[in-house]
């Protein structure tokens, strides 16, 4: 066994360190055949709906639930089984919800960290972090309670207009669940861990830096701006890739209140759009896992599955390049 | 030699961890145990039935009893994880070999309004052109307490409550592609409560806080479905990987035989005789 790469290559090794080395390689190791053995299980499985639609998967055309209800009643015999799927609703509400919720979450955990770091007294501090830290912790089928319980009845029957819902009628029913309703949810979801992460960044840029700055003669804002957010943007970016990918794996909450309707909200429709109802990927497998023993609908939600773990992966991988090139205007430690 | 000591400790504490699992069924040997899981509709049924059955046989079998869904039960007997599978739907042609479908009781399946919205009644061409997304506003539906759009909420395409809707109520005419699909019972249930422009499909165990619609003009009750008079109303299933066997077979025997379990049945449900 080599020792090179150890810092004490001088002295004999502790064997006790040794087998510690050892043992921990092997769960990294492990951990590695368990990703890629998960993406070659999820592949294998999803693989028949994807061939047998081509690239038509990603298009758009029917109605995703007419199509869902034709595989699920696909007849017994394999060569007969229904694939015909055009998911593009589905992609397409995931990346709305998405990417509306980690925007606004964004800019308001931007904002409120620069508050707690910057500007707010000490006392305050002292109170928001542990509460940030819960907010951060609550589990996602409470938020999705209150919603269902309170804000989706809300909007349905106090902030929709009637005018409204007969206007779209024939096409969709707007009955609360709804795009807003999901990104409002989903924002308040991701905020406090954005905020969380921002805080700790900002934080640890070096006070040195700031007062440079200030003793410049610019004031505590501009100073912030100009250098303790951009000394701190790779923590601001990896804050981002954590919320978005919590928020592309959010299942139960969006399936309670965004809609469980494979539609696809249309902007042209202006303020109603936000109202109309779109079921995210995630969702739509957790509301159709109930059927995943009939073979042809199991290989579709696979194939679901398989969408969001490229995503996650492609979502970690444009972190890691968005970092690496912002690397050099900040500090190397982190 | 210390640490070779801990390494056995350790070992043998990952064998107990694994043999964990393993010591359950060994333990259950001395008595047969049921497994049970699947549908949410027959779960609280198939409890109160087990419970009374361990007290007449006086503990003679163990039972576990899971949920899940329809497919989910069907898909675990069929795999052989289960003893019986629950359903509430019919079987379908696309379901594994080699399944006995074992009829255990009746359901009604009850048409429901918000209780600011009692409708007097529907029919089935009401029923159609409503769920169908024909007639969109309840100014169309005669009887309506409610003025405005018609908020659909139906089951989502695995669920067997939404199966047996489509071949009891709708026939052969499609659902409105535009209707919100819940995941149970129980969310369709809290939709029509808080929405009073909506109308959805329920199990007769979950109107409690909306308005049941007579259909056919025959209320959805359980003495109508007892009487036959409700037209709506759909099967119960245990199934089983071929004809039940052993404990098994007395089980299931007893539940569609004995006075007492038709009693417990009769309590929300109907009993096949």
């Amino acid at each position: 066994m080599s020792t090179s790469g150890s810092p004490s290559a001088a002295q004999p090794r502790n064997r006790t360190d040794q087998r510690a080395e050892v043992l921990l390689g092997a769960l990294a190791c492990a951990v590695l055949v368990l990703i890629a053995f998960m993406i070659v299980f999820v592949f294998v499985k999803a693989w028949p709906s994807f061939a047998d639609n081509g690239l038509a998967w990603f298009g758009a055309g029917g109605n995703v639930d007419e199509q869902m209800q034709n595989i699920f009643n696909s007849p017994a015999d394999p060569s007969d089984y229904v694939y015909t799927m055009h998911a593009w609703p589905l992609l397409y509400a995931t990346a709305l919800i998405t990417g509306i919720s980690v925007l606004l979450a964004t800019a308001i955990s931007l904002l409120s960290a620069i508050f707690i770091v910057e500007f707010a007294p000490v006392f305050m501090q002292r109170l928001l972090r542990p509460v940030i830290r819960l907010l951060a912790a609550v589990p996602s089928v409470v938020y999705g309670l209150i919603g269902i319980l309170v804000l989706v009845p809300f909007f349905g029957n106090h902030v929709i207009s009637d005018g409204e819902k007969e206007s779209v009628r024939y096409v969709i029913q707007l009955d609360g669940t709804s795009v807003l309703v999901g990104v409002l949810v989903l924002t308040v979801m991701i905020t406090p861990i954005m905020v969380a992460i921002t805080t700790d960044a900002l934080r640890s840029v070096p006070r040195t830096w700031t007062e440079g700055a200030a003793a410049l003669g610019v004031n505590r804002f501009r100073a912030l701006r100009t250098v303790g957010i951009r000394a701190a943007r790779p923590a601001i970016v990896a804050a981002g890739v954590l919320a978005t990918a919590r928020a592309l794996g959010e299942a139960i909450m969006l399936s309670m209140v965004s809609g469980s309707v494979g539609f696809a909200p249309n902007p042209l429709d202006g303020v109603t759009f936000l109202f109309e109802p779109a079921r995210t990927l995630a969702a739509t497998v957790v509301d159709n896992s109930e059927g995943l023993s009939v073979k042809p609908f199991g290989q579709t939600i696979y194939a679901f599955a398989a969408i969001l773990l490229i995503s996650s992966a492609f979502l970690s991988f444009a972190g890691w390049v968005a970092r690496s090139s912002m690397r050099k205007y900040t500090l190397q430690a982190r | 030699m210390k640490n070779r000591l801990r390494r056995v400790g350790l070992l043998s504490a990952l064998a107990l961890v694994a043999a964990a699992p393993a010591t359950v069924p060994a333990v259950a040997v001395a008595k047969p145990t049921i497994t049970m899981s699947g549908s949410t509709t027959v779960a609280p049924l198939a409890a109160l039935l087990a419970r009374k059955y361990l007290k007449v046989c006086d503990h003679c079998v163990n039972f576990k009893l899971l949920q899940g869904g329809s497919d989910i039960g069907v898909a675990d007997v069929a795999a052989g994880r289960v003893t019986i599978g629950n359903s509430s739907r019919d079987p379908k042609p696309s379901d594994p070999g080699g399944l006995v479908f074992n009829k255990i009781a009746h359901d009604a399946l009850c048409l429901v309004s918000n209780k600011a919205n009692p409708i007097a009644g529907l029919d089935q061409a009401g029923v159609q052109a409503i769920f169908g997304g024909s007639v969109r506003s309840w100014s169309g539906v005669p009887g309506a307490a409610q003025t405005g759009t018609i908020d659909v909420f139906s089951r989502t395409p695995a669920s067997g409550t939404q199966d047996a809707f489509q071949k009891i109520f709708m026939g052969s005419s499609k659902m409105f592609s535009g209707a919100s699909q819940k995941g149970s019972n129980g969310l369709v249930e809290q939709s029509v409560a808080s929405d009073p422009g909506g109308i959805g499909y329920v199990s007769l165990a979950f109107t409690k806080n909306v308005h049941t619609i007579p259909y056919k003009g025959v209320d959805c009750t359980l003495r109508n479905a007892k009487s036959g008079q409700y037209g709506g109303v759909r099967n119960l299933y245990m199934v089983t990987r071929g004809a039940p066997t052993g404990a098994t077979a007395k089980w299931i025997n007893w539940i569609t035989h004995s006075k007492a379990a038709s009693k417990v049945i009769a309590t929300q449900w109907v009993p096949l005789n």
